[in-house]
């Protein structure tokens, strides 16, 4: 489970973060939409304890980042843009190591069907990370997830640049962990695609949550316009 | 968890090709490193040999000829008769008094090629064997030996800088970092678990490839106190090695780029290894001046010329100041050159003494100087403990001029009297002409000055890696 309380997050003076309270239950998917600034890669970097909050908490199942953490990160999963690897290791000595810093020493054979599940090519597990393409490397980033048996997924704009099948593959992904009862926040320009895998979407301007609804109340082309409007001035 | 990241990134390394050439050239130079050293060791030896083969084959000749001779013949005239104790003791009977190389000389020869290491002992002032200078390129000696104290203090940090300069900074710049802290782990975990996996690997490789060539070389560990030096040699390599990873890891934490780390990195090489080491020589010269070599042989020769004029005089001062080595009337030897020549030493020695003493005194204060200021720099704190633990340092030198000093005193004591007295030098004084042992230094005296510079290596070293970690606290993981 994820929440943030009052979260804000100021930079001299200017508030990239805005006194942001959300609530994500296991199993939701919450799409953070918003312009570029508009402050979704700063609450995903405060969930992660890579900045401090200016003011207010973000827990993670209950417990605060700044406070744990080292418990937080058990059972978190991230996922960047780019899920950068160590170009000349494997997939599988990639994943190997990730789990291992998560406590979670894996057989050969583990990791190869955690990373087939993930979608990888079988043959491709064994070849060198620098060879992989942005699609395949998400999906060691989603193996590391499953391998430690994330609670929590953080997505930091994940489709942006994948062509519409990786991108679709990737939706599918993301409905299984939340299947399996994973909390996920997923920042995203990709209003389509939030629509789709996401329960609910929310849209941030200038740090601030200024629209939270349901995808199920909202048919796509509102979703457009809706964006649009507060897009607007 | 550390050995986990130490693990995961030797595996990164090992798949770089630039780690392996970083690690060929470190096992290249060592190598040859340690070649050099040991042909001077051995050019020492064969040397020592040739000299121990010359003493004993003039004295086996000496002794030939005195029993060839007939008890009963007259006295001797000829400037070589083996009868006559001045002819024996300052040239056809003159032993050597020589220094072996130090016990781990093949590892750092350091400035030993600039200290004789063997004289030619006579009963004449300690002025004339002194300058039995070695005939060596002097471009050579000036620019030092590539031995491995070379390696270690100037190549060594060059290649730990290489191979640690972006520990942390290339991680954050290719994107991994951001997935590593993502998990359970602590920044400071990933930047140890890095640097203990590197240092280990480069302090294995350098330390593992210098006592396998130089065990290679003729290194004995069964001599006494080997043991211990090598020891002590390892430690400071490794306590070095450190200094400079500890180095690395303060500027990585600073999380600068990788290409900001190196230039940073390369300019405290510059300053400490390069720099520094020459200031301290200029403050020590300029501080402590040697007196001119020239001032002390114009001292001698005005001494000498001045001796010699007054020559019969001398020798008729003498007999007054030493009644009891005045010769019987019938003494066998006339009161010929070499008679005259010892009372004219004397008078030379004391006038000499104090101008030499001077010579002694300042290096004795340069020493004294670079004692306190090798702490300034791990390079000169290194390079002195190198040279103490091997056995080629200038306390070492010292220890042996000394021994040279008293075997000198041994040799007069013996011959003067004889000389003096003008007796026939007999079969059995053949047998009684001293001979020099030389005595290593005291591991005490060696261990405790490399325990102060070791000290120096590893203050400076946990600073440096303690303010690297505080500064941790603040590395942006996650830039804005």
């Amino acid at each position: 489970m994820l929440e943030a309380v009052d979260l804000t997050k100021t930079y001299n003076g200017t508030a990239a973060l805005d006194a942001l309270s959300l609530t994500i239950a296991p199993g939701e998917v919450f799409c953070l939409l918003g312009a570029n600034g508009a402050g979704k890669t700063t609450t995903i970097n405060l969930f992660l304890n890579f900045i401090q909050p200016t003011k207010g908490v973000a827990r993670i199942s209950g417990l605060d980042v700044t406070e744990h953490p080292l418990q937080t990160k058990r059972h978190l999963a991230y996922i960047p843009e780019q899920v950068m690897l160590y170009p000349n290791l494997t997939g599988v000595e990639n994943l190997d190591y990730f789990a291992a810093l998560a406590g979670r020493e894996l057989t050969q054979d583990e990791s190869r069907s955690f990373l087939v599940e993930a979608g990888l090519p079988a043959e491709a597990a064994g070849r060198r990370v620098k060879t992989y393409s942005k699609g395949m490397r998400q999906k060691v980033g989603i193996a590391v997830a499953m391998a430690k048996q994330a609670d929590v997924l953080l997505l930091d704009e994940p489709t942006s640049g994948l062509d519409p099948k990786a991108s679709n593959e990737f939706s599918e992904l993301i409905k299984l962990m939340s299947d399996r009862g994973t909390a996920i926040l997923m920042a995203t320009h990709d209003l389509f695609r939030a629509k789709e895998s996401g329960t609910r979407v929310g849209i941030m301007k200038h740090g601030r949550l200024v629209e939270t609804l349901n995808t199920d109340d909202i048919g796509h082309a509102d979703l457009e316009k809706l964006y649009l409007e507060h897009m607007r001035d | 968890m550390l050995l986990r990241i130490a693990r995961h990134d030797l595996r990164c390394l090992a798949a770089d090709r630039a780690a392996w050439i970083l690690v060929a050239m470190l096992a290249g130079s060592v190598a040859y490193g340690v070649y050099n050293g040991s042909t001077w060791v051995r050019f020492q030896e064969a040397t020592l040999a040739a000299v121990a083969e010359d003493e004993a084959s003039r004295l086996v000749q000496l002794r030939r000829d005195a029993e060839a001779i007939a008890p009963d013949a007259a006295a001797p005239v000829s400037w070589l008769d083996p009868r006559s104790p001045g002819v024996v003791a300052g040239s056809r009977g003159q032993r050597f008094a020589a220094a072996p190389p130090g016990p781990l000389a093949a590892m750092t020869v350091g400035q030993a090629d600039l200290y004789p290491f063997y004289f030619k002992m006579t009963n004449r002032t300690k002025q004339t064997f002194i300058a039995g200078d070695e005939i060596e390129n002097p471009s050579n000696l000036m620019a030092g030996r590539f031995d491995l104290g070379f390696v270690v203090v100037y190549l060594f940090p060059l290649l730990i800088l290489g191979l640690s300069y972006n520990m942390l900074s290339a991680e954050r710049e290719q994107g991994t970092l951001a997935m590593t802290l993502a998990q359970p782990v602590r920044l400071r975990a990933v930047l140890l678990g890095k640097a203990l996996a590197r240092a280990g690997l480069v302090l294995t490789l350098a330390i593992g490839l210098a006592v396998v060539g130089s065990l290679v070389a003729g290194v004995d560990l069964r001599a006494p106190g080997v043991p211990a030096r090598l020891g002590l040699w390892i430690a400071t390599v490794a306590a070095y090695g450190a200094f400079w990873f500890a180095l690395a890891l303060a500027v990585n934490a600073l999380g600068l780029a990788s290409a900001t780390n190196a230039v940073v990195l390369v300019s405290c090489w510059m300053a400490l290894v390069v720099i520094a080491p020459a200031l301290i020589s200029v403050a020590v010269t300029s501080l402590h001046p040697v007196p001119s070599r020239v001032e002390l042989i114009g001292a001698i020769r005005e001494a000498s010329s001045k001796a010699s004029q007054e020559g019969s005089g001398l020798l008729a001062q003498y007999y007054e100041d030493h009644p009891e080595l005045m010769p019987a009337s019938s003494a066998p030897i006339a009161a010929d050159f070499l008679v005259k020549l010892q009372a004219v030493q004397k008078t030379v020695d004391e006038t000499i003494e104090p101008v030499m003493a001077r010579y002694d005194d300042q290096l004795a204060r340069q020493q004294e100087l670079v004692d306190r200021l090798r702490f300034l720099t791990p390079a000169v704190a290194t390079q002195e403990a190198l040279n103490d633990v091997s056995g080629t340092s200038l306390g070492r030198h010292k220890h042996f001029m000394a021994q040279v000093d008293d075997f000198h005193q041994v040799w007069q004591n013996f011959f003067i009297p004889r000389v003096m007295r003008r007796e026939r030098f007999s079969l059995d004084d053949y047998d009684a002409i001293p001979e020099f042992e030389f005595r290593e230094q005291p591991l005490s005296a060696v261990a405790r000055r490399a325990a102060g510079g070791l000290l120096g290596l590893i203050a400076p070293s946990a600073v440096l890696t303690l303010a690297g970690l505080a500064l941790l606290r603040r590395y942006p993981v996650a830039g804005r």
